[in-house]
């Protein structure tokens, strides 16, 4: 079975049509790459998926629950990393992890150990005690990355996980992402950066106008293979490099601006 | 081959840009318009109190060293570069990057930088706002009704604003010493000491007389002292400062265990109360608004009962008017996160609006807790005044913040931008505070018969707010879940 399902979405916002009938489906064990220009869907689709927002129409499994109907527990089972979010300025991280151990019912013991197992692996031990708002993007970035991955979730989702992270770090999580989607996990990563979904992923899903147009296998050992909306670009897409074949499938003048939110 | 300008260009283009900059902060801040008309309001608000103070046998003397003294505390806040360190700019407009801060990638200094910006400050406030100040005096000032009137309004303009300007230079060398490695507590105690000295002795009235209160002399002797006290303040001051990274102990856990709660809300009520009691100015920030608004209410009780003889009972009258806080409380509170913040975890957003309440009401509580009680003994309510002025205050306090909650959920601010929702929010306090004030006024002390009737809407406005707020939470979830 599927870790994540979402079949026919749809979601507008107002006069502007965010998704439309939107197709992804995400096994265990890949680490899927969901790639796009701006506005293309990705935010809209990956908050559909974790239970922020309702789609308009369209079915969505995530562990095999409904995030439409049972948002909670659907978050409860994921990780999230959002983009643009940043760790509360006036909590150190330390609190910030004793914070969202308790929301996530983690025995404090747990969030001990593995918040310093974290801190070790991408190297913020030594600004534990400090307010995030005296941290660098970068060591926020950390942070928020730690939170993700604190209940060690069986699926994650993850947007631009390598935003101000130093070339050494990124290498460490990159490498990261990849064993522990091998490990039967999921990760559902969005991402601008073609050289990164090309390096970590397994499979890559081509976002644009709303919908998921193509898909390309990267299998891990070299070879492709490619599923897309006609059979002679599916020929081509396995011939071309990931960046040929996205530029192939997007148009950038059709991609939308979508609000963020609208009340 | 590069052209070398003078230094003097370079300042005057650097203080164009600053000028332009804080015009454009105060206008996305308050509206462009609304902006423009703040001058005439700050002058109407100090002729209003001027008058009221007058007419209560307040001698015009009083009056106008009173607002030396505000002038001069104002210039302290200002010489910490006004709003630019704040939280409630970067809150306001985000991650900000000011003019201020361009000596980072620029061939300017820091400390040039610096002296150029406090230039622009004292010109900028001491336009805007100080003389708007002095005219406001106008009606009180000799000659009130002759052609001279604009040479006293230009001579109290001129004291004032060097006053203004030297309280801004006493902060600035406050902050020089500061980046030289004297720490925040001992310039405190410094500080609080020197006054006390100056107090106990009898040498402040005499340094008052000096500087302030001597005509073009005291202005032109407190100008001189200002510019030296400037330019050693400027030479002290350690361009390559920069502030040490703070840090906290794992307090997160200990408060989370401390809250009688249940499990699931604690986590969430002790995030929103270190998020509060971090920030600039703490759990003190939410006091001061309440005490903000207990003076302006206090001077309003008087004013009222000079000109109509009429006094309220104190208890009724402080108890519907302070729960107004509830609102800059609940501002605080909402300041420093975001709704979406939530959406990473498994929590509802019900859940998060049940942890505001509570975390409002720990918080709000003592904070209109102590002016109350203050107000209650220095008007000297009755037992039963101050009884039921409690009830009140505790009820339409829940009131206030459901009305504000349902209404606006995280963003209160919006209010300001939004004028249904603004006449919407009016409309709610109005119904209950005027009919409450009414009856303050009517009958004093009140009756047993009024007394039940006021404590029984206190109670029923609480539950109402209980609800609205209750409600509030599913009504905001729908809101976030559906875009």
């Amino acid at each position: 079975m599927a870790a994540i399902t979402a079949n026919g979405l749809e979601k507008s916002y107002g006069s502007v049509d965010a998704l439309a009938d939107m197709n992804v489906s995400v096994s265990r064990g890949e680490l899927f790459g969901f790639l796009g220009p701006n506005g293309a869907g990705k935010t809209t689709t990956i908050r559909i998926l974790t239970g922020q927002v309702t789609p308009d129409s369209g079915d969505v499994r995530v562990l095999g629950v409904d995030p439409t109907t049972d948002p909670i527990e659907t978050r409860r089972r994921v990780g999230i990393l959002p983009e643009q979010e940043s760790p509360p300025s006036f909590l150190t991280p330390r609190e910030y992890f004793d914070f969202v151990g308790k929301i996530r019912s983690l025995a404090d013991e747990t969030v001990a150990e593995r918040v310093e197992r974290w801190a070790d692996r991408l190297g913020f031990r030594s600004k534990l005690d400090t307010l995030h708002t005296d941290l660098s993007r970068g060591q926020q970035q950390k942070v928020m990355i730690t939170q993700a991955f604190l209940h060690e979730p069986e699926v994650v989702f993850i947007d631009e996980p390598l935003a101000n992270l130093d070339p050494i770090v990124q290498e460490q999580v990159k490498r990261f992402l990849v064993a522990y989607a091998a490990e039967d996990n999921a990760i559902f990563l969005s991402t601008h950066n073609i050289e990164v979904a090309e390096d970590i992923c397994t499979r890559v899903g081509i976002v644009a106008d709303g919908k998921c147009i193509a898909e390309r296998d990267l299998g891990g050992d070299g070879g492709s293979e490619s599923r897309s909306d006609s059979d002679d670009a599916s020929t081509r897409d396995s011939e071309n490099s990931l960046l040929e074949t996205f530029l192939a499938h997007v148009d950038d003048a059709n991609a939308r601006d979508v609000p963020v939110m609208q009340r | 081959m590069s052209r070398t300008f003078p230094a003097v260009s370079i300042d005057l283009t650097l203080l164009r840009t600053l000028f332009r900059e804080e015009w454009r902060l105060h206008a996305q801040l308050f509206g462009g318009r609304r902006f423009l008309g703040f001058p005439a309001i700050i002058a109407i608000l100090v002729a209003a109190a001027a008058v009221g103070l007058s007419a209560t046998g307040t001698s015009t003397d009083a009056i106008v060293t009173g607002l030396h003294v505000f002038v001069f505390a104002f210039g302290l806040y200002s010489g910490t570069a006004g709003f630019a360190g704040s939280d409630m700019l970067e809150n306001v407009f985000g991650d900000l990057s000011l003019v201020l801060s361009s000596s980072t990638t620029l061939p300017l200094s820091r400390r040039r930088l610096l002296g150029v910006f406090l230039v622009k400050d004292a010109l900028y406030y001491g336009v805007l706002f100080v003389l708007p100040m002095a005219s406001g005096l106008a009606p009180l000032l000799e000659g009130a009704h002759s052609v001279t009137l604009p040479l006293a309004i230009v001579a109290l303009w001129g004291s004032l604003f060097a006053l203004f300007v030297a309280g801004m230079v006493v902060t600035v060398a406050g902050i020089a010493l500061r980046t030289r490695g004297v720490p925040g507590w001992v310039l405190a105690i410094a500080a609080g000491t020197g006054a006390l000295a100056l107090w106990t002795t009898g040498t402040h009235s005499q340094l008052w007389a000096l500087f302030a209160g001597d005509g073009a002399a005291g202005t032109a002797m407190l100008t001189v002292s200002t510019l030296a006290l400037g330019a050693v303040a400027l030479r002290v001051y350690d361009p390559t400062y920069s502030r040490p990274s703070r840090t906290a102990t794992d307090r997160f856990a200990t408060l989370e265990r401390a809250l009688p709660l249940a499990s699931a809300e604690r986590g969430l009520v002790a995030k929103t109360l270190l998020d509060l009691g971090r920030s600039s100015g703490g759990f003190w920030k939410p006091l001061v608004s309440t005490v903000i608004l207990l003076a302006l209410v206090a001077a309003m009780v008087g004013i009222v009962g000079e000109i109509t003889g009429i006094e309220p009972a104190p208890g009724i009258f402080f108890g519907g008017v302070l729960g107004l806080s509830a609102f800059t409380t609940y501002n605080w509170l909402t300041q420093f996160d975001r709704v979406e913040a939530y959406l990473a975890y498994p929590v509802s957003v019900e859940a998060v609006f049940r942890a505001k309440r509570t975390a409002f009401v720990l918080v709000n509580g003592p904070t209109v807790a102590l002016p109350y009680v203050g107000a209650v003994l220095w008007f000297g309510a009755t037992p039963r005044d101050a009884a039921v002025g409690a009830v009140l205050l505790a009820g339409y306090s829940l009131y206030y913040y459901g009305l504000t909650v349902f209404l606006a959920g995280f963003d209160p601010n919006e209010f300001l931008f939004d004028a249904v929702r603004f006449a919407t929010f009016t409309l709610g306090v109005a119904v209950v505070l005027v009919p409450t004030l009414v009856a303050g006024f009517v009958v004093v002390p009140p009756s047993w018969p009024i007394t039940l009737a006021l404590g029984c809407s206190g109670l029923l406005f609480g539950a109402v707010g209980f609800v609205l707020s209750e409600r509030a939470g599913s009504k905001w979830e729908r809101v976030y879940r559906t875009g």
